[in-house]
């Protein structure tokens, strides 16, 4: 495949995203929410933050080099949303086998960060909730809501999520909030979504990769999260966000596929 | 600005037309005509005057390669495949020039044989796939593109102004080699092609990367597919076409915009096509204090070639600083492991830089990922049909992967021309 890469001139004027550079940005938008986990929790979750980053690290170092590719560092990215969604009074070894098995599975068995088809934080989310029972995933808080808000913006300047996925999953879940408590119900709502909306459901391996179906997609995860939330209970459960993006990240390339269909139709009704 | 190449804050050239250092030597180039095999009708050390055809296509014997120059022909180097590498022609200045001689070009048949003939049918690129049209197509319409595809281009208004009214002639004669329109797609302004009849239609399209590429506007105004076909044409062939109709004159010249950081100045420069880079470059790069060697992009720094010869169809010579030299691969250690070959292509996220870099109306990533696996059917479904290499080179440049998608691309059009 050597014969596919760029020229070295045309690589030395590229300035454009690489893998790496891609995880650096996540990890800046994840600066201030891990920040505020550890404010939040204290020395609990310094110690939950060592083991993801570790145990990530370990996993990531030992696929490529068997592989002999070079890191994206993805691992760490993962690991950090990961550490925002567990809270800290889950045993160490809890979360470094959830975030494992998350990260194996949901990723790097696929060939790492790109190829895989599931969100990795959301896979060892939804691993660990299942696994070891009376787990839940902590709860976003208004602080921690605001931490991902210049995350956000910064993703969604960049060109990291889709503002189509964002958006429409934001008024489906508004609009059943704004039919269920009225416009009060629309503050909680947020608070506790829009942490996971970002990192967990934006993430753009994860999402559907064409226009048309990053609406549909959106749409679906809503309409999802708002199914596993009856079940689940009262306000918006960080555990519906995370099966929803689960179950929406393996519909994704079904919903492509129709809107891939659906843009050839129209191509050919142009052509005549 | 385009995402994913480095912003180039050298000079635009300076729009004012110079005669370029004259020029020794001269190449026709395979790397121009991709999957054509020549039948020569010269030898080295043959004499050979301006407008002799030099070697043909073995598929098709009408088309003919002519010699843009009078001159000794100097060296005919083969490529794989009995493919042609390079034919060079050492001019030589002073030789008798051919008298030129008016053709017949009243009606499609005559006008057909004349460009054929006289070497001028090459100058014609069908869509899809990018190839010279075969002797005796009608093309659906024809694009003549008058548009700057980059700021650093040049600005085909100043170079059709001096020409005078051999445009018009040469847009007149391209009807007759259509049943439907002749597009002729330019930056906004007065019409160049006003009160030329109902079947020469003006497109306008503001300059800029997409917009000013042919795909683009082979895309808004008559898309293309394996039953429709197309031609394209640049601007200065127009203008030598009507030249040859008018007066007879075989007119190879080329007006190429001279650019780049180490352009001394930057500047519109006349020249012919097949021109040697390095006798019209000779004083026009800028030295650098620590002697980093010069790169010589014919085309554009997006979608140009490295190379030593000026292309067919280019219109631009970009002067670069050398690539830095890639970091040498560590031997041993960690970091040996994670820096081997197979790192490369890297995965594809996709990001919105991607979707700014097309100019074109399909599901991209998907296209990408079909581009990548070599799945011709599924390309040609989602519309490579539509595109060249030029019309990918920024999307090269915006994704994670650094894949050459213009080079995958033109495998899988050869892939689609062999079934069609």
């Amino acid at each position: 495949m050597t014969g596919w890469l760029l020229d070295p001139y045309r690589i030395s004027l590229r300035t454009g995203w690489t893998p790496a550079r891609v995880t650096l940005a996540q990890l800046i938008a994840l600066a201030a929410p891990v920040a505020v986990s550890v404010a939040e929790r204290g020395a609990p979750q310094i110690a939950v933050l060592a083991t993801v980053l570790i145990a990530g690290l370990i996993w990531e170092l030992a696929f490529n080099l068997i592989r002999g590719r070079a890191l994206s560092w993805h691992a760490a990215s993962a690991a950090l949303i990961f550490a925002v969604l567990v809270p800290a009074s889950v045993p160490l070894w809890q979360v470094a086998m959830a975030l494992s098995f998350g990260l194996v599975f949901g990723e790097l068995v696929f060939g790492g960060r790109g190829y895989g088809i599931v969100s990795a934080a959301a896979a060892g989310a939804g691993f660990l909730v299942f696994s070891f029972s009376g787990t839940g995933l902590s709860m976003s808080s208004q602080a921690m809501a605001l931490a991902a808000l210049p995350g956000a913006v910064l993703l969604l300047v960049a060109g990291l999520i889709s503002w189509r996925v964002l958006v429409s999953v934001a008024v489906v879940l508004g609009g059943i909030a704004v039919l269920q408590d009225g416009a009060g119900g629309l503050l909680p709502v947020a608070i506790a979504s829009i942490f996971s909306l970002v990192f967990l459901i934006g993430d753009p391996v994860a999402a559907a990769s064409t226009n048309p179906g990053r609406w549909v997609f959106g749409v679906l995860a809503g309409v999802l999260i708002m199914l596993f939330d009856t079940v689940a209970g009262a306000a918006v459960a960080p555990a519906a966000i995370v099966f929803a993006s689960l179950l929406a990240s393996i519909f994704a390339p079904l919903i492509d596929h129709m809107a891939v269909a659906l843009m050839v139709r129209r191509r050919r009704a142009r052509h005549g | 600005m385009l995402p994913g190449i480095r912003i180039d804050h050298s000079r635009l050239p300076e729009q004012l037309i110079d005669d370029g250092a004259p020029v020794e030597r001269i190449a026709l180039l395979g790397a121009d005509l991709p999957g054509l095999r020549p039948k020569l009708l010269c030898d080295q050390g043959d004499r050979v005057k301006r407008g002799q055809a030099v070697f043909h296509d073995r598929a098709h014997p009408e088309v003919a390669f002519v010699s843009p120059v009078s001159g000794i022909v100097e060296s005919i180097t083969l490529g794989p495949r009995r493919s042609l590498s390079s034919l060079v022609i050492r001019s030589e200045i002073g030789q008798h020039e051919p008298d030129p001689v008016v053709m017949a070009t009243s009606t499609s048949d005559e006008l057909r044989a004349a460009l054929l003939a006289k070497g001028f049918w090459p100058a014609f690129l069908t869509r899809p796939f990018g190839r010279i049209p075969a002797a005796d197509a009608v093309a659906d319409a024809i694009f003549v593109t008058v548009t700057p595809d980059n700021p650093h281009a040049a600005d085909p208004r100043v170079v059709l102004k001096e020409q005078g009214g051999v445009f018009q002639a040469g847009l007149k004669a391209l009807t007759l080699l259509t049943a439907g329109l002749v597009h002729v797609c330019q930056t906004p302004g007065t019409d160049l092609a006003a009160g030329l009849g109902d079947r020469i239609r003006a497109a306008f399209f503001p300059a800029g990367h997409s917009s000013g590429l042919t795909g683009t506007h082979i895309h808004r105004l008559h898309p293309v597919d394996g039953n429709r076909t197309v031609w394209s044409i640049g601007y200065q062939d127009v203008a030598a076409i009507g030249r040859l109709i008018e007066t007879g004159v075989h007119d190879f010249g080329r007006v190429v915009a001279l650019a780049g950081p180490r352009a001394k100045r930057p500047r519109l420069i006349r020249t012919v096509a097949g021109a040697s880079l390095q006798d019209l470059i000779k004083d026009e790069a800028v030295p650098r204090q620590d002697g980093e060697r010069l790169q010589v992009l014919s085309g554009s720094a997006l979608s140009g070639r490295p190379a030593s010869w000026l292309g067919r169809y280019h219109h631009q010579i970009t002067l670069l600083d050398n690539a830095a030299p890639r970091r040498k691969l560590p031997e041993r250690g960690l970091m040996a492991h994670l820096r081997l070959a197979s790192s490369r292509p890297g995965p594809l996220i996709p990001t919105a830089a991607l979707e700014q870099a097309l100019g074109f109306d399909v599901p991209l990533v998907p296209f990408l990922r079909a581009l990548s696996v070599g799945d011709a059917e599924t390309a040609g479904r989602l519309g490579c049909l539509e595109m060249v290499e030029e019309d990918v080179a920024a999307v090269s440049m915006a994704c994670t992967s650094g894949a050459d998608y213009g080079r995958m691309l033109r495998h899988i059009l050869d892939e689609l021309a062999e079934d069609s």
